[in-house]
């Protein structure tokens, strides 16, 4: 590192500076092009229902008012709903996260009698089209006594996700360096220790991955919570926000604070889980 | 190369003590997947060979493989497969270039990246219903995209009714896609660019590579698995293309810009019959699949990767 | 293996395990209902959402149902609303189950979809009085119902298509009033050539859309028992009125919005911003235009007359009970309840127009406009009352959107209409 160090300083500054500016004229050009349309979602969920989606679009609310987020707010059951997103989308988030990682470990770790087969059979799993799995997924959720309850939408949930998650935690840990793994296994360290103690720490990164991806899915999913819930009360956001969607008309800014409203706990978890991706994590742990 | 980061050298040696392990770490993750997602799979394929009555005790006809043989010569279905597959060639490697671009700039630590990291990623948060109905008011007849392009740039002698004919609404669904699915390919490359370890790095700048050189040798390959992962995901993903396609065409003008998904959509819960509707459904299914098997094979053949 | 391993993995699993068990337990709470003769509850679903205005989903719930509750002791009434994209699919999965409601309130083309499945209880055979319950609503509306000589439903609100005008465009194209015959139409496009205004614009060429046109000009979709196509669709009255919507099209009086072009502006905001002269729509226009357009003062007349006179599509809902409910008796008192006069009118005020021709001009005191609406439903048929009738739409739209674009002839693109509806309608 140190003999690195004045290589690294004796780059011309004029040219780092211009390549960092570089660097932020393309990255803030870039963000304007994709924020642009959540922009304009803010702006229409401030605007009066009377003044929404007229062309040329609006950015700036001209009739600025918050009616939609106190109609949103004060509607049916927001907070009750809200409630079922979370408890849902947390546990089945925590759950598959668990699970597909485990089953990440076994694929990466070891080398087993059947390993291919189970992987393509999980790989398969993401080759289904969902949609099709609606009306067998509901016959087999009232066999199991799952209907109309928010274990079932868990159930499905955890099981939607698994293939993703394992596929894509498979890759990370089979790159966490192998001497590790094996100086613990030298120490007595069971297969349970090195996964929990090793191979999730330092796959911090792709857990988190997983863990944003997992929680965007399940408080976004509507067809599967749509075909199970019956009792209002057991309601998700989505449907809550569907149901603002008529059939002859729809009012966008209603939909629109909805959701933006909605979107904060996948912000949340965004923020807080962005943070485990800091480069030199796996490195730092082979000098270690 | 340093192997430390190499893909494990499985240890052969200790086959025969480690011999129920996995499979007591795959148990919880595989039944609930075989009861929640294989099992209902196995139904769907079953229906595919009835003219299938959705009543419940309702007695369905078996036809064999008479939804398949229409399926194949059906030109709807035809037509459908070849948008998917447009969309599926159009957008996956934008997605994937772009989203490793953008990756690379933020995965310094800065002040201010978390809040690019945030911009990036909102695409990916906001709820398909939104951005379609904004990509449809951008690309309107009377839209801001024409107006820009016509009545401002002058670049076009006059307004492009972009959802009217096929080919337009097709490019207009692949950039709707392809601007929402950059964040999702940025997060994973994020993701995997923190396993480069620097010390990799900075061997190269002693061996005086250049910043494109050592991002060939150095960061390339080490992100290799997360590079098969986003296509394998992208090509699925890709083929699997419905929710922008209803809400900023519905399928229109007449069936000319219907994805596989839509029309079996339409089959199955419009007109119900999804007896052909699960046909389509396991055709493109294995289609996919045999898709992901082979990329997963050709990258192997260069890494170690399990396909 | 050792012991902190086989802890993790058997939380692991337990976690795994107990997901499904804890449904098993979990569930069986809305089977109050048992053998006693107490309580009935009657689970009814709909979309009178309608898209966060709440005052149809109030009506029913603050007012109607606590009404029918009170005069009916022993019967609850809930209500579940689902979005109106998100019903079909959801009545197709429950009733994949067994799972249905006792009431759902069906869009109109649904019934023979679902009575040709099984999943409905034909109340022709099943109510006594069905006849005279059938006998006061609009017959276009009542024809709905019918499949296969019996009726699986009751009219629960109408609604029909009529000629809205923009007073501006008449000013533009100099004309005092909108045009009552198809030659009116016709000589208001040529006032209208170069202004920038089209003169007629719809969002499709499905049943919904041409039929008001097709019945107009004197001809049919099918024979009268609905078994063929094949000289009605593709008579020559037809070709006629086709041609002169084609023609329209051509001199670009009609916008590309009528072939599927999904970014011309919609006919909701083309009408108020005096893009387009004429359209035909339901009344429903009127509450979304008092919000959005406030200044804008629509025109409603009759659909312009041709040789047939001036006809109409029926639209709206039906009220159908399934064969699965297990309190039929108490489901139908609701559906009787629903052709009380208390029940058709507190609905009209909140938008759902009546299905009863006696309540017209009690419920045009609500809005003077429903007398347009009311009159255009004296006439007023009904589509093909198939359960391929969403079919019938797609071979519609499929057939005469190449004619339009001048791709095929009118009469081959109605002589293939027929021929592929004949089959559908065989099908059936």
């Amino acid at each position: 590192m140190t003999a690195l160090a004045p290589r690294l300083r004796a780059r011309p500054r004029a040219a780092a500076g211009a390549a960092t500016t570089f660097r932020y004229v393309v990255l803030i050009a870039g963000a304007i092009v994709m924020v642009t349309p959540f922009a304009y979602m803010v702006a229409t969920s401030f605007q009066g229902q009377a003044y929404v989606l007229t062309l040329p679009p609006q950015f700036i609310p001209s009739h600025p008012t918050t009616a939609n987020y106190t109609t949103a707010l004060g509607a049916q059951n927001f907070a009750l709903y809200f409630l079922n997103s979370a408890i849902v989308t947390i546990i089945s988030t925590a759950l598959s996260v668990l699970l597909s990682s485990m089953m990440a470990f076994a694929f990466a770790r070891f080398r087993f009698r059947g390993r291919e087969v189970i992987f393509r059979i999980l790989l398969a799993g993401l080759t289904i089209p969902a949609v099709m799995l609606l009306i067998p997924q509901y016959i087999l959720a009232r066999d199991l006594h799952l209907l109309d309850s928010l274990t079932g939408l868990i159930f499905f949930y955890v099981a939607g996700s698994l293939s993703l998650n394992t596929f894509l935690l498979r890759g990370f840990l089979a790159s966490v360096p192998a001497e590790l793994d094996q100086a613990m296994q030298v120490d007595g360290a069971t297969a349970w220790t090195r996964y929990w103690r090793l191979a999730l720490p330092l796959a911090k990164p792709a857990i988190a991955t997983a863990t944003i991806f997992t929680f965007l899915n399940g408080w976004d999913e509507y067809p599967i919570a749509l075909t199970l819930i019956n009792n209002p009360d057991h309601s998700t956001l989505p449907l809550a926000i569907a149901n603002y969607q008529g059939q002859n008309a729809t009012q966008w800014g209603l939909v629109f604070a909805a959701s933006l409203i909605a979107v904060i706990p996948v912000i949340i978890v965004f923020l807080v889980f962005q943070r485990y991706f800091v480069q030199g994590l796996t490195a730092g742990a082979v000098k270690g | 190369m340093d192997r430390a980061t190499g893909p494990v050298p499985v240890a052969r040696s200790r086959r025969p003590r480690s011999s129920a392990t996995p499979y007591l770490f795959l148990l919880p993750g595989v039944a609930i997947f075989v009861i929640a997602i294989i099992w209902p799979a196995l139904q769907a394929f079953r229906m595919s060979f009835y003219h299938w009555q959705i009543m419940a005790g309702a007695i369905s006809q078996w036809i064999g493989v008479d939804n398949y043989v229409r399926a194949f010569r059906d030109p709807a279905f035809w037509l459908s497969l070849s948008n998917s597959g447009i969309y599926m060639l159009a957008t996956v490697i934008p997605q994937m270039a772009i989203g490793l671009f953008i990756a690379v700039l933020l995965k310094r630590r800065s002040p201010s990246q978390p809040l690019f990291r945030v911009l990036y990623y909102l695409p990916v948060i906001t709820s398909w219903v939104v951005v379609s109905l904004l990509f449809k008011y951008l690309f309107a007849d009377r839209g801001l995209v024409n107006f820009t392009l016509h009545d401002f740039l002058h670049l076009m002698h006059s307004d492009v009714s972009w959802l009217s004919e096929r080919g337009t609404a097709l490019i207009v669904i692949c950039l709707l896609g392809i601007w929402k699915g950059v964040g999702w390919s940025m997060m994973i490359y994020l993701a995997a660019l923190q396993g480069v370890p620097e010390s990799l790095e900075e061997a190269a700048l002693v061996d005086g590579a250049g910043p494109w050189q050592r991002f060939r040798a150095v960061t390339l390959p080490a992100i290799n698995p997360a590079t098969v992962f986003l296509s394998v995901m992208l090509v699925i993903g890709g083929l699997n293309v419905f929710a922008s396609v209803e809400l900023v065409t519905g399928g229109g003008p007449v069936g000319q810009t219907d994805v596989v998904l839509s029309y079996m959509y339409t089959q199955a819960f419009r007109y119900l019959d999804f007896g052909y509707g699960s046909a389509i459904a396991v055709i493109l299914a294995v289609l996919v699949f045999v898709l992901a098997v082979l990329q997963l094979r050709i990258t192997r053949d260069r890494g170690e990767e399990l396909a | 293996m050792k012991r902190s391993q086989r802890i993790g993995l058997a939380v692991a699993t337990a976690a795994a395990i107990s997901l499904v068990i804890a449904g098993c337990s979990g569930s069986s709470t809305d089977s109050a209902t048992g053998t006693k003769a107490s309580p009935i509850t009657l689970t009814f679903w709909g979309s009178y959402g309608n898209g966060g205005n709440s005052t149809q989903q109030d009506a029913l719930n603050k007012t109607l149902i606590p009404a029918f509750e009170k005069a009916n002791p022993g019967i609850t009434v809930k209500y579940v609303d689902i979005a109106y994209d998100s019903l079909l699919q959801k009545l197709t999965t429950s009733a994949a189950g067994g799972q249905l409601p006792d009431l759902v309130r069906a869009d109109l083309g649904w019934v023979p979809q679902f009575a040709q499945l099984g999943v409905l209880a034909p109340l022709s055979d099943t109510m006594s009085d069905y006849k005279t319950l059938a006998a006061a609503d609009y017959p276009g509306s009542v024809a709905t119902n019918l499949y296969k000589g019996k009726y699986y439903g009751l009219p629960l609100d109408t609604n029909t298509r009529v000629l809205i005008t923009s007073q501006a465009a008449l000013d533009k194209a100099g004309v005092s009033a909108p045009p009552k015959t198809f030659a009116d139409l016709e000589a208001m496009g040529a006032k209208l050539k170069g202004t920038g205004v089209d003169l007629f614009a719809d969002s499709g060429l499905g049943a919904w859309n041409i039929s008001p046109w097709i019945w107009s000009g004197g001809g049919d979709i099918t024979n009268a028992d609905e078994t063929k196509a094949t000289g009605y669709l593709n008579s020559p009255q037809n070709v006629q009125t086709i041609q002169m919507l084609v023609d329209l099209y051509k001199e670009k009086l009609i916008p590309n919005l009528i072939t599927g072009n999904q970014g011309a502006t919609g006919t909701s905001d083309g009408l108020p911003k005096t893009q387009y002269a004429t359209i035909f729509d339901g009344p429903w226009m009127a509450g979304i235009w008092g919000g959005q357009y406030p200044a804008f003062k629509p025109i409603y007349s009759p659909i312009p007359a041709g040789a047939g006179g001036s006809i109409s599509v029926v639209g709206g809902e039906d009220i159908v009970q399934t064969a699965s409910s297990t309190h039929a008796a108490a489901a139908q008192k609701f559906i009787r309840f629903t052709q009380s006069e208390q029940f058709q009118i507190a609905m009209a005020k909140t938008g759902q127009m009546t299905v009863q021709p006696a309540l017209a001009d009690q419920q045009a005191q609500i809005a003077a406009y429903y007398s347009v609406y009311s009159d255009q439903l004296k006439t007023a048929k009904s589509r093909v009352a198939s359960p391929n009738q969403s079919k019938i739409d797609t071979v519609l739209s499929t057939s005469l959107t190449p004619a339009f674009l001048g791709k095929t002839s009118v009469s081959a693109a109605l002589d293939g209409a027929a021929s592929q509806i004949d089959a559908l309608l065989a099908g059936s």
